[in-house]
């Protein structure tokens, strides 16, 4: 490992900590006093701090270190960590993460922002409350110029300016470094120092050596010395553990006392201690002269007589066993305790680790918690087991065809190879399986940020953030993710005023939670704002053109508008949420991952997003279907139930549409050849087989296949990647016997039937709508 | 024989340094994550000099020195501290736990091993 | 005890005398009181100052009981360290190695 290894971990380390520190003041902001929520958030600070220092990123240590300070000040109840403090604290963490991306990208932050707040974190721990953030937007010229020079100076050299809250303990840190002290004041002349060294019993206790301070001493100079032992008491009076020797030293030396004393810079508490220049060379001790060469006692291996066996079993008693065998199999023994330890560790480490939980990865558990692996790798790995479960489809398509009996031991043979397929597939996923909590955490920034803006206060709630998700879903999820946030700040929630008019707390807040639900994961945005004006949204729409004026909409479809391309309830596009992109954007986004979007909205208390997306991109469970002598894959997870309708619970309706009453409701008949333009004219129902699938926000529709083949589970390839989108179909597998099949888009399919039916009703213009695809 | 480092300290990024100082200069390193971490370690690798942080999550560096100096087996071996700034204060308070000695950071390899000298025979 | 005062009682010292050794050590010595004692230190790497001062405390004893006390094996790194200390064990040293 070199340096710049070192670095990526250092940087990687960095994002960690920023990580932590953010929730952690989210949680102070949210009352939470537990001490070691304080301590949290200083240790983050502090080891970026640290580790900024060894790479020499001065930029960022001075900051952290003014940061530090004033956490410092919170963490010794100095400072109580009020809403207004916090507004500082958290603003100091946007900047710090800003810093931290500057040393690692080679950018720069902007100085009035780092200087402000270094301005008003100093005044935090000078008791200083803070104006109300005013300092921060406006930096004053004149005392702005002051400040960077204040800022870099307490931190760059590690002994100088003390911060505040230090050094009262009645002992002067002696300012010292290992080899230069001396050079400045050094003399020419060699001089005698006299030195009185008397250790006391504590001196022992710290694990100090008397012994090995007259050996780095006796490296200063020439060195005579004279041990006084008059107080050695009798022998059975003593205490062995007691501290009785007293010293006096004179060394000659050419250097200067600070170097005698930095010998001694360890144990000067533990001792008494006394230096100075001989006055005169008349001397009434008897002075023994110390060799200059010691080196024997540097080493214990170049002692003679036993070798070293003989001191591991004498120097560690009844280890001496332990010790040995931690030595001889000390790789394994270091794994296997390494391991031990790792298991008692509170495990957050879920899916993923759990599956990859073996030796490789316990045995680095003492130098990091995980292994670092390129993602090709991982990509790669599960292309090929993609690969491998296709191939196994295969084999056991063909010996099914070929075996008449369906009880031979190759059948049993090939189901456990299908177990163990998947099982591979599932443990290989779980590799990439992540928590959402880092797109949630940069969430909590952009509700600050976006708030502080639009001068609205906004407390952000996350629930769920350790919930797991394929890193390709992660990855793809943090842009509409911040579109929405950006939105839901921006429009959701009311100003103060109007909130405070309303009756509600004239801080909004904005729930973002994530959980796993049947095979996928639930994202939910909720905001307790003034919910979707829907006389607006619906005017908008006639607006622009994309209903006619008298359409009849109910309120969930009028709310679904705002997915409509082009929409915007804004009367300005804003700089924040606006940025050219509507929501019909993010809703795209979100079916290009396999996932829908829905809305749905309560005037005056709110709107909820609700999107739902699979945990993985690379496989599925679906139902294999016939549709007008294709193969189509249709997700399970859509699918409610299966029904064969019969004659009499069919219903036409208007001229096309035809309804399927269900248990005394009815529900919309979709004929998926139609839709995609397979076949021309819509099937016979009866003939077929109706899938009830729902779809966010879009209420239950039957969709009629005209066969099932069966369910397994299909490797997702990818159209764009491979062709082109296609409208209402989601990707391609391959099947066991060879063939390419298509996944169906159920929403797309959904969506396109109801534009369908809005258009016939109400002229409603849908780019949803498939009839031109071919 | 190689001497034995246990280092204690919760920073990824400091653990790999102080592993790559302490291996450069012919010690066999062993590292524990906190405090906690670093008394279950001590009894297995029985070690010369220890390295330990001070702000650690579970048991702090201070925690950690008074557990090993309250350890029979292991009471005297040197402990040496890793403070960020010369802190008078948390310097003092480690010297209390029971500290040998400290290392002032930024991480120096130089100053590490010097101190490690100094304390070991 | 009696029918073995004749005796001449003889201590290894181990390879590390530190702090945990000297209690060891002070226990070792006064089992050994009142025999005569050679001690052999030529397995001693490290010894610190407690230990120097029990064995120092010992020697007294010894004195003052008229009994032996010496080291007759010493490694190089316990008579430099001796040396360090400014303890001077050359009366303690048996004829054969006295330089």
């Amino acid at each position: 490992m070199d340096m710049n290894e070192i670095k990526e971990i250092f940087f990687q380390e960095c994002e960690e900590q920023l990580a932590e520190l953010e929730s952690g003041l989210l949680k102070l902001n949210d009352g939470d006093r537990d001490p070691e929520t304080v301590n949290a958030v200083f240790r983050a600070v502090h080891s970026i701090k640290g580790g900024a220092g060894a790479f020499g990123l001065d930029d960022l240590v001075s900051f952290a270190h003014v940061f530090e300070t004033t956490l410092d000040c919170v963490r010794s109840n100095k400072l109580e960590p009020t809403q207004d403090v916090l507004k500082v604290m958290l603003k100091s963490a946007d900047v710090l993460a800003d810093l931290v991306a500057a040393s690692r990208d080679g950018g720069s932050v902007e100085e009035g922002r780092t200087r402000g707040l270094v301005k008003e974190l100093e005044a935090l721990a000078r008791g200083e409350l803070p104006s109300g953030g005013a300092a921060a937007e406006t930096p004053k010229a004149a005392p702005a110029k002051a400040a960077p020079k204040a800022a870099p100076a307490p931190a760059a050299p590690p002994v100088a300016a003390a911060p505040p809250p230090t050094d009262d303990s009645g002992f002067q840190p002696i300012p010292f470094t290992f080899d230069g002290f001396g050079e400045e004041e050094q003399t020419i002349e060699p001089s005698t120092f006299e030195v009185i060294f008397k250790p006391r019993r504590e001196l022992y206790a710290k694990g100090n050596e008397a012994a090995l301070l007259l050996r780095d001493l006796s490296r200063v100079g020439t060195m005579s010395i004279n041990c006084d032992t008059d107080q050695l008491p009798p022998f059975d009076k003593m205490d062995p553990e007691e501290a009785y020797f007293t010293w006096k030293i004179q060394v000659k030396t050419d250097k200067g006392e600070q170097d005698i004393r930095t010998v001694f810079e360890f144990a000067e508490w533990d001792c008494d201690l006394d230096v100075k220049v001989a006055e005169s060379s008349e001397e009434e001790l008897p002075m023994v002269p110390v060799p200059f060469d010691l080196s024997v006692l540097d080493d214990g291996s170049d002692a003679s007589g036993e070798d070293q066996d003989a001191s591991d079993e004498s120097a560690a008693n009844d280890a001496a066993a332990a010790v040995a065998a931690a030595e001889t199999a000390s790789n394994v023994s270091k794994m296997a305790a390494a391991a031990a330890r790792a298991d008692k560790k509170e495990s957050q480490a879920a899916a993923a680790a759990a599956a990859a939980a073996n030796a490789a990865n316990a045995a680095n558990a003492s130098a990091g918690q995980t292994i670092r692996v390129d993602l090709d790798r991982v990509d790669r790995l599960i292309n090929l087991v993609g690969e491998l479960v296709i191939n196994q489809a295969m084999l056991s398509q063909s010996v099914i065809e070929n075996d008449t009996t369906g009880t031979s031991s190759i059948n049993m043979g090939l189901e456990e190879l299908q177990q163990l397929t998947r099982e591979i597939q599932d443990s290989v996923m779980a590799i990439r399986a992540q928590p959402v909590k880092p797109v949630f955490q940069r969430m909590s920034r952009i509700v600050r940020e976006v708030a502080d803006m639009v001068g609205k206060s906004i407390r952000l709630v996350t629930e769920g953030e350790n919930t797991e998700v394929d890193k390709t879903v992660i990855d793809k999820l943090a842009e509409p993710l911040t579109h929405m946030i950006r939105n839901a700040v921006d429009h959701g929630i009311e100003s103060p005023e109007k909130r405070e008019a309303a009756g509600k707390n004239p801080e909004g807040t904005v729930r973002l939670t994530a959980k796993h639900r049947s095979g996928r994961i639930v994202i939910e945005l909720v905001d307790d704002g003034a919910g979707i004006n829907r006389e607006k949204v619906r005017q908008k729409a006639i607006d622009n053109d994309l209903i006619p004026a008298d359409a009849n909409l109910s309120d969930e479809e009028i709310d679904n508008l705002i997915f409509m391309p082009g929409f915007s309830t804004a009367d300005k596009i804003s700089d924040i949420s606006g940025r050219g992109v509507g929501m019909d954007v993010v809703k795209r986004s979100i079916q290009a991952l396999g996932g829908r979007i829905s809305i749905s909205s309560r005037p005056g208390q709110g709107s909820t997003f609700t999107m739902s997306l699979p945990l993985t991109l690379a496989v599925l469970d679906g139902m294999v279907v016939t549709v007008a002598g294709q193969t189509l894959v249709v997700p399970l997870t859509a699918i409610v139930e299966t029904l064969q309708p019969e004659a009499s619970s069919i219903h036409s309706f208007g001229a096309n549409q035809r309804l399927i009453s269900i248990r005394n409701s009815f529900c919309p008949l979709v004929d998926v050849g139609r839709i995609l333009n397979f076949r021309s004219m819509q099937a016979n129902p009866v003939e077929g087989v109706a899938l009830l699938v729902e779809s966010e926000g879009g209420g239950q529709r039957a969709l009629m296949v005209d066969a099932i083949q069966g369910q397994r589970q299909v490797v997702i390839k990818s159209l764009e990647a491979n062709y082109t989108h296609v409208p209402g179909i989601a990707a391609a597998t391959i099947l066991g016997d060879g063939r390419v099949a298509l996944i169906l888009d159920v929403d797309a399919v959904v969506s396109a039937s109801r534009g369908q039916s809005l258009r016939q009703e109400g002229g409603m213009k849908s780019d949803m709508s498939l009839a031109a695809t071919g | 024989m190689k001497k034995k480092i246990l280092t204690v300290d919760d920073s990824r990024t400091i653990r790999n340094m102080l592993l790559v100082t302490l291996n450069n200069a012919g010690y066999e390193t062993i590292q524990a994550e906190d405090g906690v971490e670093g008394l279950e370690v001590l009894e297995e690798c029985n070690p010369d000099v220890i390295v330990t942080d001070i702000n650690m999550p579970r048991l702090d560096g201070f925690g950690f020195i008074e557990g090993v100096r309250r350890n029979d087996r292991y009471r005297a071996v040197p402990i040496l501290v890793l403070t960020t700034e010369s802190d008078a204060e948390k310097k003092n308070r480690a010297r209390q736990a029971g500290a040998t000695g400290w290392i002032v950071k930024p991480f120096d390899p130089a100053k590490l091993i010097d101190a490690i000298e100094r304390v070991t025979a | 005890m009696a029918s073995t005062t004749a005796e001449t009682g003889s201590l290894k010292l181990v390879s590390v005398l530190d702090l945990n050794e000297a209690s060891v050590l002070h226990g070792q010595l006064t089992n050994m009181r009142g025999k005569d004692l050679s001690i052999d230190a030529s397995g001693v790497e490290r010894v610190g100052v407690q230990c120097v001062q029990v064995l120092m405390a010992a020697a007294n004893a010894w004195e003052e009981d008229k009994k032996k006390f010496v080291f007759d094996k010493v490694s190089d790194a316990f008579g430099k360290s001796m040396q360090l200390i400014g303890i001077n064990i050359d009366h303690l040293l048996a004829k054969e190695i006295q330089q």
